[in-house]
C-alpha cells in the first residue's frame, strides 16, 4: 500500500451536554486540526464526513454540515456510520492521486437525540421493530451473557477493564466529566443499575456530545506538513450478518476478519508482540475483552488475564477508550486520534512508552455487528 | 463559550409514518402465525431452517424458491440465551419500569436460528440457558409479530 | 498513486409507484442479481467490498444495510455506507470508484448499491424538513416555528425547482411548450426502458400542457413519479474487467462539488448563492472531473449523457452547465432532435430522472446507463457507438453535484 499519513487531528472536549452548537463544534473541531498541522482553508483539497441523520435528527443532514466542516466548494462527500469509517474514505481519495490533503471529520451530540430510539430504527422493521425486544440495550446483555457462558468469565472479570477505562479517563483532559472516576471500584462497578443484565450502567459507554477531525496526505506532502507523521499501514473492515440469533455473539467475527486483512496489509502476523498499544471502540466493557480475544492478542476466553493496563503488557484504551466518552460518528476516529497521539509521544498524562505501533478501531452496529481496524507507524 | 442564555424556544411535533412491506416470504410467516402456527424455510443447499423465512440463505449466498422449501415447526423450542432490562422502548422515547422485562433468545425446535421474545410467568432466578420454552399465544391473532406474546417454561 | 477503474457490470430492479410485493433488502438483492447477471463470470463471493447508500430518512430505517447484510451477499465482507441526499446514488457510485483506485490490498471488486422503496414512507415530510433549511437560521431571522408552514420558502424539491425554472426561464427565454417538450421526449425513452417507471409512449406536449400547475411553471404532468426501486454497479480494475465484459468502461473523471451551507447563504436555505440557477458547483464539478478526464470540449468529445433532472427545467439549465450545450441554447437543441436517440448528442435514452425517481437509486442510474450506453448493452440502446459519455446527479441538500466521466479507452497512465 502506498504510504498515507495522518499529519493533524483535533477533538472536542467531550460533554453529556454541550453548551454550544453543532456547527461551532464541528469548525472548532476541524479549525483545530488545521492549526494543529499549521495549514489553511485552501490547503484542504477533500472533506469527508460522518454524521447520521436520526442521531441530528433531520433529513439529509450531512449537507448543513459541510461549511463549518471546510468542505464548501470542496470536492467532497460523507459517510453514515463511525468516523473511523470516513477515515477510510478519506484514505481511499487520497490513495487514488487525486487528492492531497482530505479532512476527515465525525460526530453528533447525543443531547439532542432520544437515547436507545435511534437504535431502534437500525432494527428489522418487518419483524423485530414492532416488538422492541431487540434493542441496543437488550442485544448488550445478550452479548455479555454469551461470552460469560462460553468461556466461565464472571462479571468481576468484566468489571476490572470499566474500572481500568474510567481510571484512565481521569488523566485524559478531554474525556467526559461522568467518565472521570477516580476511586470507582469493581463493587461500584457490579453495583450500579442494571443496564441489561449481566450489564451494569457503568459498564456501558455513555453517548455524549462531540465532535474530532483528522487529517490525511500522501508521503511527499506529510513529509513537509510534519515531522511526525503517522503512517497507515493497513486497514480492515468486515461486517457480520445481522440478526442475532445468526451470531455466536461470545466472539467477534467482524473484528477478527477486520484484523486479518489490517495485519496482512501492515505485515503484522503477531499482534501481541509486534503492535504496542491499542485503542478500541468498546461500546461495554465485555466488548473489550472480546475484541482482543478475537485480534488474537489474547487467546479466546483468557482476555481478562491480558495485563491491559497503562504500564502492563499489552495496553489497551490508555485513553479511557469509548468508555470514557462516546460521542457517536466521533468515538472511532477519536480512537485513531488517540492512537496517534500516543505514537507521536502527545498523550500527556496517559503516554504509553515506546509506542511506535498502534491498532485503533471503529463500529457500528448491534454488538459491533461491522467492525474497521487500522494499524498504525510511527517513524522510528 | 459565553453564558447560556435560551433565546427562543420551539416545541413541537412532526408526524412521518411509514408502513413497511414485509415482502411475500414473511407474509406467508404472518399469514401462519395468524392461525397460531409456525412456518420456516430452509435453504436448498446448506439444510439451514430459518424462522422468520427468508428469501437468501446469507452462508451459501442461494436463493430460497418463494413456492418451495418450506418447514412447518412445532411452538416449542429451546432457550439459548436471555437477559433482564428494566428499560421500556418505543418510536419515541425510552423510559425504566419498576418491572423488569426478561427478554430470552429462543431457537425454535427444527430451526437454525434464534427469535428475539419476552419470558412470561417466570422468576429471574428460575430461568435457565438450555430449558425448554413453549410459546403463549394472543388470545385474538392479527398477523404480526405481537401475535406471539412471549415464551414461557413448557 | 492510484490505478484505473473499469466498470464491468450495471444491474437495476423493476421501478414503480409501490413495490408492495417486495421488503427492502429483496428489492436490493433484485437489482444485485441483475448486474450480476451481466457479469456472468463472476458470482457475488468474488465481491471484495460493498459501498452501499440511500435516503434513510424516507424510509424511517437507520443504516438499513446492517439489516440487509445477507441480502446483499455481504456477509463477512466489508462494507461501507454512503449517504448525500438526493446524490445519494451518485455519491456511492464514486466511492465505489475510490474503493478499487485506492489499490487497498484485497479490495479489488467492489459492488455499489444504491436503492429507495419510497412507499414505505413519507417523502413529504422528510423533503420537508430539508426545504426549511437551517431552522434557526430562519428563527433567528424572526420567522417562529409555527408560520414555517406558511412561509414555504422552498416548498421542498418542487419549490426549489421553480426558483432554478423562474430565473433560467427568464434568462434563456424558454417556454412552457419547451419544458413540455423535454418531459414529452424523456416519457417516450422510459417506454423502452424495461426498469423504467412512467412508461407513456403515446405522451404529446399538448396533454402535458393541459394538467393543473403545482408551483408556477411546473405542472403535474410535468414532475417526476416517487419510485421503488434499486441499482448496482460494479467496479473493478482494469484486468479483471477485461474478463468479466467484452467493452469495459474507464472510470476517467469524478467529481463531487457543492455550495450547500447550513449558516451562510440565502435565508439559511442551505444554498450559498442568490441564483438558484447559476449552479457554481456543476461547473465546479464539471470543470473538475473533465480535467481528470482529458477532456476540454466537452460538446464535441462527449457521445452521450445522462444528467439528473427530475423537472424539465433542470435538464436545460444542466445541459448547458454542464458544457454540453452553450448558454441559453438548450431548448433549440431539443426541438431540432440533437438530442434524441439518433441525434449528435443524446440525452436521457433511460428516460431520465423525470420518469423514474427512487431518490438514493436515480442519482446512481444516470452514471448506470451511461456506462451500459458504452458497453453497449442499454435497454433503450443509442445506435451510433458510445466511446465517452457522463453520468451526473444533483441533490445534497439542493446543490452537490456529482459527475461521472466514462470511457471505452483510460485517460491517464498509471505507474
Amino acid at each position: 500500500m502506498e504510504k498515507v499519513a495522518i499529519v493533524g487531528y483535533n477533538q472536542v472536549k467531550l460533554y453529556s451536554d454541550a453548551n454550544y452548537g453543532r456547527y461551532e463544534m464541528i469548525f472548532e473541531a476541524v479549525r483545530g486540526a488545521l492549526d494543529n498541522a499549521g495549514l489553511k482553508k485552501k490547503d484542504i483539497t477533500t472533506v469527508v464526513s460522518a454524521t447520521n441523520d436520526y442521531y441530528d435528527g433531520r433529513t439529509i443532514s450531512n449537507s448543513l454540515t459541510v461549511e463549518p466542516g471546510g468542505g464548501y466548494l470542496a470536492d467532497e462527500s460523507k459517510v453514515e456510520m463511525d468516523g473511523a469509517h470516513a477515515v477510510l474514505y478519506g484514505l481511499m481519495r487520497v490513495l487514488s492521486g487525486n487528492h492531497k490533503l482530505a479532512v476527515v471529520w465525525g460526530g453528533s451530540m447525543a443531547s439532542s437525540y432520544p437515547a436507545h430510539t435511534v437504535h431502534l430504527y437500525e432494527t428489522d422493521p418487518t419483524w423485530e421493530r414492532p416488538i422492541t425486544y431487540v434493542s441496543d440495550i437488550t442485544s448488550a446483555g445478550f452479548q455479555m451473557r454469551a461470552y460469560m457462558e462460553k468461556y466461565g468469565i464472571s462479571a468481576e472479570e468484566i468489571a476490572k477493564t470499566a474500572v481500568k477505562n474510567r481510571k484512565n479517563a481521569v488523566n485524559n483532559p478531554l474525556a467526559l466529566a461522568e467518565a472521570q472516576n477516580p476511586n470507582i471500584t469493581l463493587k461500584d462497578v457490579l453495583e450500579s443499575d442494571i443496564y441489561s443484565d449481566p450489564v451494569t450502567e457503568l459498564m456501558v459507554a455513555q453517548p455524549c456530545d462531540g465532535v474530532a477531525a483528522l487529517l490525511l496526505a500522501p508521503e511527499k506532502q506529510a513529509k513537509k506538513i510534519t515531522d511526525n507523521p503517522v503512517w497507515i499501514t493497513g486497514v480492515g473492515l468486515s461486517q457480520e450478518t445481522y440478526y442475532l440469533g445468526d451470531r455466536d455473539l461470545s466472539t467477534s467475527k467482524s473484528m477478527e476478519l477486520a484484523g486479518k486483512m489490517a495485519f496482512q496489509a501492515a505485515g503484522i502476523n503477531d499482534p501481541n508482540t509486534q503492535i504496542d498499544v491499542a485503542e478500541l471502540y468498546e461500546a461495554f466493557a465485555h466488548e473489550e475483552l472480546i475484541f482482543i480475544e478475537s485480534l488474537g492478542i489474547a487467546e479466546k476466553g483468557k482476555g481478562a488475564d491480558l495485563n491491559a493496563e497503562i504500564g502492563g503488557d499489552f495496553p489497551v484504551n490508555p485513553s479511557g477508550g469509548a468508555l470514557g466518552g462516546n460521542p457517536l460518528c466521533a468515538t472511532g476516529l477519536i480512537r485513531i486520534i488517540e492512537a496517534v497521539k500516543q505514537i507521536r509521544g502527545e498523550a500527556k498524562g496517559y503516554q504509553v512508552k515506546n509506542v511506535n505501533k498502534a491498532i485503533a478501531s471503529g463500529q457500528i452496529g448491534m454488538c459491533s455487528q461491522n467492525n474497521i481496524l487500522y494499524v498504525l507507524e510511527g517513524d522510528n | 463559550m459565553t453564558e447560556e442564555k435560551i433565546v427562543v424556544a420551539n416545541k413541537g411535533i412532526i408526524r412521518a409514518e411509514f408502513a413497511f412491506w414485509v415482502g411475500q416470504y414473511m407474509d406467508k410467516f404472518y399469514d401462519a402465525l395468524e392461525n397460531k402456527k409456525i412456518v420456516g424455510n430452509k435453504c436448498p443447499k446448506c439444510g439451514d431452517v430459518f424462522v422468520p423465512p427468508r428469501k437468501i440463505c446469507g452462508k451459501c449466498n442461494e436463493t430460497i424458491p418463494l413456492d418451495q422449501n418450506w418447514v412447518d415447526l412445532p411452538d416449542t423450542g429451546i432457550l439459548k440465551n436471555y437477559t433482564i432490562t428494566y428499560y421500556k422502548i418505543n418510536d419515541r422515547a425510552s423510559r425504566k419500569v419498576k418491572k423488569p422485562q426478561i427478554i430470552g433468545m429462543v431457537q425454535i425446535d427444527g430451526s437454525s436460528t434464534s427469535i428475539v421474545y419476552r419470558l412470561l410467568n417466570i422468576e429471574p432466578g428460575e430461568v435457565k440457558i438450555g430449558m425448554k420454552v413453549k410459546v403463549n399465544w394472543e388470545e385474538a391473532t392479527k398477523g404480526d409479530p405481537s401475535d406471539i406474546k412471549g415464551f414461557s417454561k413448557a | 498513486m492510484g490505478r484505473q477503474v473499469c466498470i464491468a457490470s450495471a444491474g437495476f430492479s423493476e421501478h414503480a409507484s409501490k413495490r408492495s410485493d417486495v421488503s427492502m433488502p429483496e428489492l436490493v438483492s433484485e437489482a444485485i442479481k441483475d448486474c450480476l447477471k451481466n457479469a456472468p463470470s463472476i458470482e457475488i463471493n468474488d465481491i471484495d467490498m460493498f459501498v452501499n447508500g440511500n435516503m434513510p430518512a424516507f424510509e424511517g430505517a437507520n443504516i438499513p444495510e446492517l439489516w440487509m447484510t445477507d441480502w446483499m451477499g455481504a456477509r463477512n465482507k466489508p462494507l461501507m455506507r454512503v449517504t448525500t441526499g438526493g446524490t445519494t446514488g451518485g455519491s456511492v457510485a464514486i466511492a465505489g470508484y475510490y474503493s478499487v483506485a485506492s489499490g487497498l490490498p484485497g479490495v479489488d471488486t467492489v459492488l455499489a448499491i444504491a436503492f429507495e422503496q419510497q412507499s414505505q414512507g413519507d417523502t413529504a415530510t422528510g423533503l420537508a424538513s430539508v426545504a426549511y433549511g437551517e431552522i434557526s437560521v430562519l428563527n433567528s431571522l424572526g420567522i417562529p416555528y409555527d408560520q414555517l408552514t406558511l412561509l414555504f420558502s422552498a416548498g421542498a424539491a418542487i419549490g426549489v425547482a421553480s426558483y432554478q425554472a423562474t430565473n433560467y426561464m427568464r434568462k434563456s427565454k424558454t417556454t412552457e411548450e419547451d419544458l413540455a417538450r423535454v418531459v414529452v421526449q424523456n416519457r417516450h425513452n422510459a417506454a423502452k426502458t424495461w426498469w423504467a417507471h412512467l412508461k407513456m409512449p403515446n405522451l404529446t406536449i399538448e396533454e402535458v400542457l393541459d394538467t393543473p400547475y403545482i408551483s408556477y411553471p411546473l405542472r403535474y404532468g410535468m414532475v417526476c413519479p416517487a419510485s421503488d426501486g434499486a441499482c448496482a454497479m460494479l467496479f473493478t480494475t482494469e484486468e479483471k474487467a477485461k474478463d468479466m465484459c467484452d467493452i469495459p468502461v474507464y472510470v476517467n473523471g469524478v467529481g463531487s462539488i457543492a455550495t450547500e451551507t447550513g449558516i451562510l447563504g440565502y435565508c439559511g436555505s442551505g444554498s450559498g448563492q442568490l441564483d438558484p440557477s447559476e449552479q457554481l458547483g456543476a461547473q465546479k464539478t464539471s470543470d473538475v472531473a473533465f480535467q481528470q478526464a482529458g477532456i476540454s470540449f466537452p460538446r464535441k468529445e462527449i457521445d452521450y449523457a445522462e444528467v439528473y433532472s427530475p423537472f424539465p427545467n433542470q435538464e436545460l439549465m444542466w445541459v448547458e452547465k454542464l458544457g454540453l450545450f452553450e448558454e441559453n441554447t438548450a431548448s433549440e437543441m431539443y426541438e431540432t432532435g440533437v438530442t434524441a436517440l439518433n441525434g449528435e448528442l443524446p440525452i436521457n435514452c433511460s428516460g431520465g430522472v423525470n420518469s423514474t425517481n427512487a431518490i438514493g437509486a436515480s442519482a446512481m442510474e444516470r452514471p448506470a446507463v451511461a456506462a451500459l450506453q458504452i458497453m453497449g448493452k442499454a435497454s433503450n440502446q443509442v445506435p451510433e457507438t458510445v466511446h465517452t459519455s457522463l453520468g451526473h446527479g444533483w441533490g445534497g441538500y439542493i446543490n452537490l453535484i456529482t459527475m461521472m466521466v466514462m470511457a471505452d479507452e483510460p485517460a491517464r497512465k498509471f505507474k
